[in-house]
């Protein structure tokens, strides 16, 4: 699996809500990843990882132009707008409570997109391995609201994986899970990276999480966005607790931690990220 | 414990046989106040009939044993010929014409001025102009009821597809639907429900309309019977002929939301 993902000098600005000038969200952000490896991705609340991430996956808001300036390559080939190299998982579950497990799973193969690249038979294959690869064999029929909310994440998850992507974007995925569903999540995230290595950039807000994930952590300055760290880590997965509390992992820990908070002085930095 | 089942509290649940006795007990309540009303001719009897001259009457619409028919069954088959017409059509009609102005604000706008006025116009009022238009024949009264119906049915349709959460338009585009594909494979199923409510309540309102739509020479039909009956002042078949229609609206109702449930059982799980 070869992949490479790149932002070349990527520039992104919002209209402000009065319509008077623009808040400026990234400045100048470049950063390439060429390994099939997981890369965290920190930063304080609203600096634009969201933003980001989207750009990444081709996703564009409505009525803005992103990026503002810049490029985002895919295999060196500037990207311009939708493409089906990515797929996402967001905080919120994007499950829909009127289709079973199974058909969630199965709802971008009902799209023309993946109906011309993926047979049916293959696809109902496809399903049925990653149904059982995310711990849900035997729920097919189940509804969303039937499910935990560790639950409903493995769907989505299942949905963004069943399309084989090479990239995988993931926006604060596990965050709204109880301690020890989350734990378990990333147990799988990691499990299933092995079995089918990709891209993956993981947004968190959590920094434990990007300790215990990442083959690389890049964290970003408060708005506009710089990036103000980029760092490797190449301890193996699973990461025991004894390195967690290592002399190297707390250096790390408050190496970032200190970016965090100097990036959000005092208080006032509440911003609503829709 | 708080007193939590006080009169004024909007969340005590009934249970159902609470429920039916209660709206059982109204039901007699009405219908004791009517007897003694009657029993004490309060109310002249080609005013008021008697519950039981209108129970008389139902008995003999319903079997007249002298010409071996029934004139009820006749007109009720009439009636709901006619409405079951009308609903394929206001279906047919309504629900693509809502959809697309649900998702799309353009076409909204364009087709918005042309059909939300007629919610508050007096569509009884469109009869004359139906006549002229279709005749008097069955298209005519087809056609008046599919009118008075699909003015309700789109806006509602129209609505139930704007109240759809932008996110499931949103995640659909992400997994690389179309724009039309997203509409369809996602808004558009989460919409249904509501949507059936407005097909419901378009149901209801052609039941409304069936009388006048049977107004102009009807030879069948329940709105047909009771003009009849009160041009023979036979106030007993006019009350019968109403309490029909309101047994049958209600029945259909029922049997809507049955189906509604049975099809989106997703939907109070939210
Ligand atoms: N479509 C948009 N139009 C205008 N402003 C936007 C839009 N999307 C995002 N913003 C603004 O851009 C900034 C960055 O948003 P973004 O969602 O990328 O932040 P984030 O880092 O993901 O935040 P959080 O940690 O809260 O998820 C915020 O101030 C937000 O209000
Ligand atoms: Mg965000």
């Amino acid at each position: 699996m070869s992949v490479s993902l790149e932002l070349k000098d990527i520039v992104q600005e919002y209209p402000r809500p009065d319509g008077k000038g623009v808040t400026r969200v990234c400045d100048k952000i470049s950063l390439k990843f060429d390994q099939p490896g997981i890369n965290m991705l920190l930063g304080p609340s609203g600096c634009g990882k969201s933003t980001i991430l989207r750009m990444m996956g081709g996703v564009r808001p409505i009525g803005v132009r992103t990026p503002t300036t810049g490029t985002v390559l895919i295999d060196g080939k500037a990207c311009d707008g939708a493409h089906d190299d990515a797929a996402m998982v967001f905080q919120r579950y994007a499950n829909r409570p009127d289709l079973t497990v199974w058909d969630n799973v199965y709802f971008p193969f009902r799209m023309k997109l993946w109906k011309k690249k993926v047979s049916k038979a293959e696809a109902e294959k496809r399903v049925k391995e990653v149904l059982a690869a995310v711990g849900l064999p035997d729920k097919d029929d189940l509804l969303p609201a039937q499910l935990s909310g560790g639950q409903n994440q493995r769907v989505a998850l299942a949905r963004a994986l069943v399309l084989r992507p090479r990239i995988l974007l993931m926006d604060e995925p596990f965050s709204a899970l109880d301690a020890q569903i989350r734990q378990e999540m990333q147990q799988l995230l990691v499990k299933l990276h092995e079995m089918q290595p990709c891209l993956v950039v993981f947004v968190t807000h959590d920094v434990t999480e990007a300790l215990t994930l990442g083959d690389r952590v890049i964290t970003l300055s408060t708005q506009p966005a710089r990036v103000a760290d980029d760092f490797q880590i190449t301890e193996p997965r699973p990461r025991s607790g004894i390195w967690a509390r290592s002399t190297e992992a707390v250096k790390m820990e408050e190496r970032i931690l200190n970016l965090l908070h100097a990036a959000s002085p005092g208080m006032g930095q509440v911003r609503v990220t829709v | 414990m708080t007193d939590d089942r006080s009169l004024w509290n909007p969340y005590t649940p009934l249970s159902p046989g609470q429920r039916r006795g209660l709206g059982f007990g109204a039901v007699l309540f009405l219908l004791l106040l009517w007897g003694a009303a009657a029993a004490l001719a309060l109310v002249g009897p080609n005013k008021l009939p008697a519950p039981w001259k209108v129970a008389e009457a139902f008995v003999y619409l319903a079997w007249d044993a002298e010409n071996q028919r029934s004139l009820l069954l006749t007109a009720t088959l009439w009636s709901v010929g006619r409405i079951l017409a009308a609903f394929v059509l206001t279906l047919a009609v309504g629900i693509p014409i809502g959809v697309m102005m649900g998702a799309s604000p353009k076409i909204n706008a364009v087709l918005s001025p042309l059909i939300d006025p007629f919610r508050s116009a007096p569509v009884v009022a469109l009869l004359p102009i139906m006549v002229m238009w279709f005749g008097i024949g069955e298209s005519m009264k087809v056609v008046f009821l599919f009118i008075g119906a699909v003015v309700y049915l789109i806006p509602m349709v129209r609505d139930a597809m704007q109240a759809v959460p932008q996110s499931h338009w949103i995640s659909a585009r992400d997994l690389g639907a179309t724009p039309w594909e997203a509409v369809r494979l996602a808004v558009l199923p989460m919409a249904m429900p509501r949507i059936a409510d407005g097909v419901i309540v378009a149901t209801s309102v052609m039941w409304t309309y069936i009388t006048v739509a049977e107004y102009v020479n009807a030879r069948e039909g329940l709105g047909q019977l009771i003009q009849n009956a009160r041009r023979f002042s036979a106030m007993d078949q006019v009350f019968a002929g109403i309490i029909v229609i309101i047994a049958l609206a209600l029945i259909t109702y029922q049997l809507m939301q049955f189906i509604k449930r049975r099809l989106y059982p997703w939907e109070t799980q939210q």
